[in-house]
This record gives structure tokens, sequence and C-alpha cells, in this order.
């Protein structure tokens, strides 16, 4: 009777091992054939990766050749020299010092190269779609994105430059008039700038949709109002002074041309030139 | 250049001489640019010049004529060229003009007279063109100075020049000058690079002379210093002047780092108009400190990237100065000017900007200014011991500029 009871016991524990070894061989195939379905998708990538960096390489090279030739010529022709006489911001000269601190000549020839290097990922990007085949499974709803993260970035990084650029010539001409709230309208500006370049990366990716449209239109509004009452009320007396000078002025021109002096001093009994 | 003899031989007739210019068997020694006048102040200045000139010696250049006239004071010719901005300094287009106009009658020297020439003696502009006849190849005014005057020149232009060109020349951005013909062709062939650009750009010829190695010379003019342009605001001017003066030093830089001797002393000219007193002026000092503590407030991030840590602790220490106590030295302020010559070169941020930046770091040099200086004599003393300052800090210049980075932490 014991020995009947231990050799059924022993014929369920071997039924049981079996069962185990099975799934066991189940899972194994399953990880195999996921395995396999993860390096062909890898296998149809590398040639569409290989031909985008390809393509970004080969632009960036003849980016960098045809900016190198571009400077040399800029140099020769003593390209910043030319520009460097004019300071005003009427002068060719100051485009191309909105943000750089570098020469003309050497920003020009770096425009060059990134304008070839961007043409080589634009290329390198439609290359790398054409290598999917129409019945490939796999998930490419995220290249055709990468065009507009690439765009959105370029929106942002413009946004900050200009956002910088008019701050800082805000705040100069803000303390150069000698009012107070300088700082306030310089990071005022600043922050305009910026909430709009935000929402035209945002809207540029399709996030957000009418949210941040409405969004942005109280931020701004709330800005340019916080702004108004800043300026209005702080410089009320300004304001009317100056609009009493303008109703005061002459209108003939030659008159004004003959008031010499007067008003390009800022201290009346001062002359500084 | 034809001599006296030869011309005074040609002069029968106004219609004889015309014919024999337009042939080209005549020149004036001298050809004279005036600019846009009304015909009473022309005729005025001409019968004032026939005084000093004979009429067989120079040509008028005037550009309210349309052909050339032969009036009974002293012979017209048109002045085609573009005076862009003929109520300031000469600029760009003058010299282009100019030289055009000097080439055509083949004369040997040119005057190139600006819109204070109602203002300028006759005595004067004759003595310029004398200098030029006597072997020189610039010769520009100087005008008398009250105190409180011409405070861009003093602070800037007349020790910068000195300093870095060696050229002893009270008012390096003439609204006057006399040339000699290759003054006048090296000014035209500057002036025709920059024209493309920029048709009003300033030139300076006192650092274009000192360059080409030609003699420079000043005439005490008596005259009181001309009044800026009233269409422009102070802020614009400064900028445009600092700018160019910045842009000439990087132009020329090879050639001042070259070491050469102190510029050789100068008379100071006589004291101009009063204009106040200097207790009036006095009075703005306290508002003066106070823009220069707000500036100094909200600009302390763009002046740290054009100054060292010495000069921007120096400012620091400036904005907490009582107004009393309000002294800007003459060898911290030549410093704070070359550190933003050489921000200028360096392009450590756009340039309108650095220029803008500097406008409160020179009014506060005016404020210091203001406090130290009372009457005429301290005024020149002033003027003296800042540019003296600019010499001896000339080394620093050319050690920042050769190694920017080494003064930096």
């Amino acid at each position: 009777m014991t020995i009947l009871l231990q050799l059924e016991r022993g014929i369920a524990a071997y039924t049981q091992s079996g069962k185990e070894w099975m799934m066991g061989q189940q899972i194994e195939f399953a990880l195999r054939q996921s395995m396999h379905r993860v390096l062909v998708v890898l296998v149809s990538f590398l040639p569409g990766l290989l031909a985008f960096l390809v393509a970004v390489v080969l632009f960036a090279i003849v980016g960098a050749i045809l900016g190198g030739l571009v400077r040399r010529i800029l140099t020769m022709t003593r390209f910043d020299e030319r520009l460097s006489r004019g300071t005003g911001s009427a002068t060719p000269a100051s485009l191309f010092e909105w943000t750089s601190n570098q020469p003309p000549s050497r920003l020009a020839s770096r425009a060059l190269f990134w304008l070839c290097t961007l043409v080589g990922v634009a290329i390198g990007i439609s290359a790398f779609a054409a290598s999917y085949s129409a019945d490939n499974q796999m998930p490419i709803f995220l290249l055709p994105y990468l065009t507009h993260v690439i765009g959105a970035v370029l929106i942002l990084f413009a946004g900050t430059v200009i956002a910088r650029f008019l701050a800082r010539s805000v705040l100069i001409s803000a303390v150069n008039a000698q009012l107070q709230y300088a700082r306030i309208l310089s990071v005022g500006v600043k922050w305009l700038v910026m909430v709009l370049a935000a929402a035209m990366a945002l809207d540029h990716l399709h996030i957000g949709g009418s949210i941040v449209s409405l969004a942005f239109g109280i931020l701004f509004g709330g800005i340019v109002l916080t702004l108004s009452l800043a300026v209005g009320l702080g410089s009320r007396d300004l304001v009317s002074r100056s609009i009493e000078r303008t109703m005061e002025r002459p209108s003939g021109s030659s008159e004004v041309t003959s008031q010499r002096a007067a008003d390009a001093q800022p201290r009346s009994r001062l002359r500084h030139f | 250049m034809a001599s006296p003899s030869s011309i005074e031989g040609l002069g029968a007739s106004p219609q004889a001489a015309a014919e024999q210019r337009s042939q080209g068997g005549d020149s004036p020694r001298l050809l004279l640019c005036v600019p846009s006048l009304p015909d009473d102040v022309l005729s005025g200045l001409l019968a004032d010049l026939a005084t000093v000139f004979r009429r067989d010696e120079v040509l008028i250049a005037s550009p309210d004529i349309e052909e050339p006239e032969f009036t009974p004071a002293l012979p017209l010719t048109v002045f085609d060229g573009t005076r862009v901005r003929s109520d300031w300094v000469l600029t760009a287009g003058d010299y282009v003009a100019a030289n055009e106009l000097m080439q055509r009658h083949d004369a040997t020297q040119v005057l190139l007279l600006g819109a204070d020439v109602a203002a300028l003696p006759v005595r004067a502009i004759r003595e310029m063109a004398d200098r030029i006849a006597a072997g020189g190849d610039l010769a520009v005014p100087s005008y008398s100075l009250g105190a409180h005057d011409g405070l861009v020149a003093s602070a800037l232009l007349y020790p910068l020049t000195r300093a870095l060109f060696a050229a002893n020349i009270r008012f390096p951005l003439p609204m006057d000058a006399a040339m000699s013909r290759r003054m006048a062709e090296r000014m035209a062939s500057v002036a025709q690079r920059q024209a493309a650009s920029q048709a009003d750009a300033l030139l300076w010829p006192v650092a274009e002379s000192a360059a080409a190695g030609f003699s420079a010379r000043q005439v005490d003019s008596g005259a009181p210093i001309p009044s800026a342009p009233a269409a422009s605001d102070f802020n614009t001017l400064f900028v445009t002047v600092a700018g160019g003066i910045f842009a000439e030093i990087e132009a020329k830089a090879q050639f001042w780092q070259r070491s050469r001797g102190p510029a050789a002393a100068m008379r100071e000219p006589p004291a101009g108009q009063k204009n106040g007193g200097s207790g009036d002026i006095a009075e703005e000092l306290p508002g003066m400190v106070e823009a220069f503590r707000l500036a100094h407030r909200n600009l302390q991030e763009i002046w740290a990237l054009a100054l060292p840590p010495q000069s921007l602790l120096a400012l620091k220490k400036l904005s907490i100065a009582e107004p009393e106590a309000f002294t800007m030295g003459p060898a911290l302020w030549a410093r704070l000017v070359y550190d933003f010559a050489l921000a200028f070169h360096l392009r450590s941020l756009n340039r309108g900007h650095l220029l803008g930046a500097f406008t409160p770091v020179y009014l506060a040099w005016v404020a210091s200014t203001v406090r130290t200086v009372t009457d005429d004599a301290t005024a020149a003393a002033h003027r003296e011991e800042t540019a003296a300052a600019f010499e001896r800090e000339k080394p620093y210049l050319v050690a920042r500029w050769r190694w920017p980075d080494r003064f930096n932490p």
C-alpha cells in the first residue's frame, strides 16, 4: 500500500516537472521570437541610420570647406573692417552683432557651415524615411515629428537670442533715459519674446492645441498690461512733459535745424560736443 | 603748384579766367569748399574771404550754385559732393567729393569748411591755408573753450589721439580742415572704402595723417566751439563718436602699438565764452551721481562682460561715494576707456550695447569733472591731467590688447 502511494506521488511529480519543462520551452521560444523581431527591426533600421549619418557628415564637410573658403575671401576683401566702421543700428554691421562676439566674417562662415549641416540633416531624414518599406511594421510615426522638433528647437533658439538682444537694448536705452524702472521694462520685454517663442514652438509641435493659444493670449496680455501700468503710472510726468514739448515745438524743419544743441545736450549748461 | 606770378598774369577778366580754367591752362592753388549757405550769408562770406585771398589763388566750391560763376569777389564752382550731414563734422562723402573736385581743377590744396564757417574768422581760414602752403599736410582749427565745453573732446578724443597717435591736436574730429593734395587723396581713399556702406561715416584725419607720417597742425581760431546738430540726441551722437574713435583705434592697432615719444606740448587755446557759473552746474551734481548709481544697479552684468574685475571694483566704489566725494581719477578714467576700446575690438558683446553701456561711465566722468573744475584755469589743468593719464596708461592698453585674458581670472 505504501509502495503504491509512493509510486503515485512519483508519477505526479514527473508529470509536474514535464509541464514545467514545456512552459520553459514555450517561454524560451517566445523570447527568441521577440529577439528575432527586434534584430530584424534593427537590421532594417541600421541602413537608414547609416544613410542619415553619411548625409549629415558629408554635408558638414562640404559646409566646413565652403565656410573656410568664404571666410578666406571675406578676410582678403577686409569685410570686417568695412563693416566695423558703422556702429549705428541702421548699419549692416548691426545685423551681424545681434548675438555674436565674433567678427562678421567668422559669423558668415559659421552660418554657411550650419546651413549646410541642416541641409544634410534634412536630406538624411528623407533618406531615413525612404529606407522603410510601406509594409514595415516599425512604428515610424516619430520620424516626421523629428523635423518638427528641430523646427521647434530653432524657434526657441531664435526666440532666446532675440529676447536677450531686445532685453539688453531696452535696459541700456532705459538706463540712459534715466528711467527708474529700466530693469522691469527689460525683463518684461524679455519674457514677452520668450513666451511668444515658447508658444510658437509648442504650436509647431502640435502640443496643447487651443490651450496653448489661450494660455499664451492670457500671459501675453497680462505682461503687456503689467508693463503698461508700470510705465504709465511710473512716468506720468515724463509723458505729460513730452507731450507738452511736442505741442510747443515749431513745425518748420528749418527752425528745428537752426535750433542747435538744445536737444543734443542732456543737461543744458554742459556742452558735450 | 602754379606759381603766384603765373597766376597773376592770367587774370585779365573773369570770363577769360573761366575760359582758361576750362581749358586747363590755369589751376587755382587753393580749392575752398563751403557748405550750403543762404545767399546773403554766402555773399557775405565771399566778401570776407576776398579780404584775405586774391581771386586768382582760390576757387570757391559751393553746393548752392548750379554752374560756375565769376562774381566780383571770388570765382565760384559747383561742389557736387554728397554732404550728408552738413550741420556737423566732416564725413566720408565730403572728403571724396573734395578730392574729386581737387583733381578736376588740379588744385594743390583743399580747404573743407563746415557749418561753423560763419563763426570761423577769415584770418583763421587764411592761416590754415598758409600752414598747408608752408609744407604742412593737415591744418585744423582749435576753438576756445569754456570750463564745461567740448567735454567729449576733452574726455575722449583729445587724450586718445594724443596718447595713441602722438598728435597734440585739441579737436581731432574737425568741422573744418585744410589738406595738402596727398592728404586729400589719402582721406578720399579711406573715405571711398567707407562710403559704400555708410556715406556719413566719421573719419579721423588727424589719426590718418599720423599713421601716414604726415604733419598735422592746428590753428587757434578764437571761435567758440560749434554746437552739435539739433536733430540728433546726445546718446546717438556719443555712440557715433565713441564708436568712430574705437574703430579707428582698432584699425590702426599696428601703428599705435609701436612705442613713440609723447606728443609735443601744446598751448591751450584761450578760454571761450562763459556758459553759466560753475555753481549752477554744481547743483546738477547730485542728479548726475544718482544717474550713475541707477546705471550701476542695472548695467553691472553688461559691464562685467567688458571690464576686468579691478575696473568693476572701482566703479562699485564710485557708486557708493557721496556727491561731495564723487571723484573719478584720471588714471581710472583712462583705464576704463581703454577697457571699453578693447571690448569693442574683442566684440565682447554687441557693439551698440557696449557703447550704450559706456555712456553712463562717461557721464560719471562728467560728474566728477563738474565737481573738480570750477573755472577755466582748473579746466585746462584737468584736461592736461587727463591727457597725461592716457599717455601713462598706454602700456596697460598695449598689454591688454596683446594678452586680453591675462587680466581676467
